[in-house]
């Protein structure tokens, strides 16, 4: 993709097109620009492996007291310490001390039996079906009653306080998180439980955060505040619930993808826990974390000045070439090597053991039931929060390909389907090819008071569209570009079902062809 | 250079060579030795760098600190000749140390 391409290359967390699909750009960055520098956000990024190992374990360098996300490091905000994932030590190493003996690899490898109940609960009342969701009957499910049952949260509020947390860290497509708004550490969902677990003591981590002895970073032993459990609980059910959901959801779809390594997982369960680390590799579901740098530092024999921001983009050094023979490959068989799925240093996933836990057993207790299934692609949604990178809702057919393109189970007519027009407004996901090769970018049309509006996203950019015109099934519409130059451009398309196709007008510059197909 | 022995779980070896000062764990990691994660990046936080030290050796190595001993506490299949390979430092002293791997580190 990389070969003809004359614009420098441009990565931009908040662009849907790159968001649906980063690792062609990833490639191009780790190619022509490991060492990357943002302008309009005001951030760098490495993401050859070496150095992105590099920056997560030189923790005096690149600090995480200011956050580990880009938005709450610009915001420049107060973060209560108990929130020791956006610590530096000792203050986190208070917190991870006393949280690792907590969740520690014995402790959460005996919570086996449990996991495998929840998968069948959730996997059992599915029996005879012909498609199911990855997301909505497993992923969301399963990891929430693990993490609950852990923490001591009834099952009855158990779903209530999942929406929460994942509401907490969702983006609009094409925007940065609202830091005001949506970051809330203190999040009371919990305190009702905490306060309740106070006096009713049971086997569970509130209860066990009530009675700890605590030696904080002055090395002094006292209690946990109110405040800190509800700092820590909201911390791990968040990161409990998330992350493992998406690593469920691309377990659905890379081996739906790739039948014949599921095929070879069936007949080799063995071969699980490999699978779940090349899953972890492959579609890293927290893609890129953020540092804040502490000193002037280099990167690729370039200077970085202290008070930058830095972007470690471990979806991307998980697919380098220099570390994984063909790194955009999927490959359950690949020779084992240590990946950066979790992160690394200090601040690695403290519940890698639970999540590499809950991934073995779920697809153990999956393929025992449905040992084929391919994605419903027309009903998928991709997920976008400025932590994770996943699947909103992945449903598939159950059973081997072919047989399921068969018409579906309602009476049928020989004639062929007439697909009717779609309305123009909706998202378009549109591509021009322009002279220097595809250009991917997002329309979305709405209904105004008068007419339409809408706004259309690529390169780096959303811009509002003007002047739409609907004519039957010929519409048009004008979007002035800044980027890479400013021009205006003038599209006009004809829709035949859910695809439009078309010109655009470029300025002086000349006319492109551009596809679309409505989401 | 000091050499480590590193003896897999299906009994294969692997015969590297570290730095005085690096870490056991390091030196496996940087010649891709199987069987190590070493995932905290050597900060006795994850134990996935779990090694059996021939008892031999034992002697011969720095005691076992608390954050170790913590990790040690809660990690799978130990035994007492169970060591976290990134506290191990390479001497000259060390030369030739031989350390088993778990049948895995998660």
């Amino acid at each position: 993709m990389s070969a003809n391409s004359v614009e420098p290359v441009a990565w931009d967390p908040y662009n849907p097109v790159y968001f649906k699909n980063p690792y062609p750009v990833f490639r191009r960055l780790r190619e022509e620009a490991p060492l990357y520098f943002n302008e309009e956000h005001g951030f760098y990024a490495v993401s050859r492996y070496a150095d992105v190992e590099r920056g997560l374990r030189d923790k005096d360098t690149f600090s995480s007291a200011r956050g580990g996300i880009l938005e709450i490091i610009k915001a420049n905000m107060k973060l209560p310490e108990a929130v020791f994932i956006f610590q530096d030590p000792p203050v986190h190493t208070a917190y991870r001390t006393l949280l690792q003996r907590a969740m520690s690899p014995k402790r959460m490898n005996a919570l086996e039996a449990q996991v495998r109940a929840y998968c069948a609960q959730c996997l059992d009342p599915l029996k005879g079906t012909d498609r199911f969701d990855f997301i909505a009957d497993l992923g969301a499910k399963m990891p929430m009653r693990v993490i609950s049952m852990l923490l001591g949260i009834p099952e009855e509020d158990q779903e209530a306080v999942r929406q929460s947390g994942d509401d907490r860290l969702r983006t609009e497509a094409g925007k940065p998180m609202d830091v005001s708004l949506e970051v809330n550490f203190e999040g009371d969902a919990y305190g009702k439980y905490i306060d309740w677990r106070m006096e009713h003591p049971s086997d569970d981590m509130m209860t066990e955060l009530l009675h700890a002895d605590f030696k904080d970073q002055t090395g002094e032993t006292r209690k946990l505040t109110r405040d800190e459990i509800l700092n820590i609980v909201n911390l791990v059910a968040g990161a409990g619930n998330e992350t493992t959901n998406r690593l469920i959801g691309w377990m659905g779809k890379e081996l739906a993808e790739h039948p014949e390594q599921r095929r070879a997982i069936v007949n080799d369960p063995s071969l699980i826990p490999q699978t779940i680390e090349e899953l972890l590799r492959f579609q890293t579901p927290g893609p890129a974390i953020a540092r804040y740098v502490m000193r002037d530092t280099e990167f690729q024999g370039q200077k970085i000045a202290a008070d930058s921001i830095m972007m470690m983009l471990v979806g991307a050094g998980n697919r380098d070439d220099r570390r994984f023979v063909d790194g955009d490959s999927f490959n359950i068989h690949r020779e084992q090597r240590p990946h950066l799925g979790f992160g690394h240093g200090i601040h690695v996933c403290i519940g890698a053991v639970l999540a590499r836990l809950e991934g073995r057993v779920a697809l153990e207790e999956v393929l025992k039931r449905f040992p084929e299934w391919h994605v419903d692609y027309d009903h998928a949604e991709l997920a976008q929060t400025s932590t994770v990178r996943g699947w909103e809702t992945l449903p598939v057919f159950v059973g081997p390909k072919r047989s399921v393109s068969a018409p579906k189970p309602q009476p049928v007519a020989a004639a062929p389907e007439v697909v009717p027009n779609a309305p123009f407004e909706g998202t378009w996901n549109l591509t021009v090819k322009g002279p220097t090769g595809p250009q991917p970018t997002v329309l979305v049309i709405e209904r105004a008071q008068a007419g339409f509006s809408g706004t259309q996203t690529g390169q780096g950019m959303t811009s509002p569209v003007h002047e739409v015109t609907v004519n039957d099934n010929k519409v048009s519409w004008i979007n002035h570009v800044t980027k890479p130059i400013k021009v205006k451009t003038l599209f006009t398309g004809e829709i035949s079902g859910n695809n439009m196709t078309g010109k655009v007008k470029v300025g002086f510059i000349g006319s492109y062809p551009f596809t679309a197909v409505k989401q | 250079m000091p050499k480590i022995r590193f003896i897999l779980h299906n009994g294969k070896e692997h015969i590297v060579e570290g730095d005085v000062g690096t870490s056991a764990m390091q030196t496996a990691i940087d010649n891709a030795v199987p069987g190590i994660i070493g995932d905290c990046g050597g900060n006795a936080s994850c134990a996935t760098c779990h090694g059996y030290v021939d008892p031999s050796w034992l002697d011969k190595l720095e005691p076992i600190n608390e954050a170790e001993a913590a990790m040690l506490d809660g990690a799978m299949r130990v035994e007492a000749n169970s060591r976290l390979t990134c506290q191990i430092k390479l001497s000259e002293e060390l030369d030739g140390i031989v350390i088993r791997l778990p049948i895995s580190q998660v």
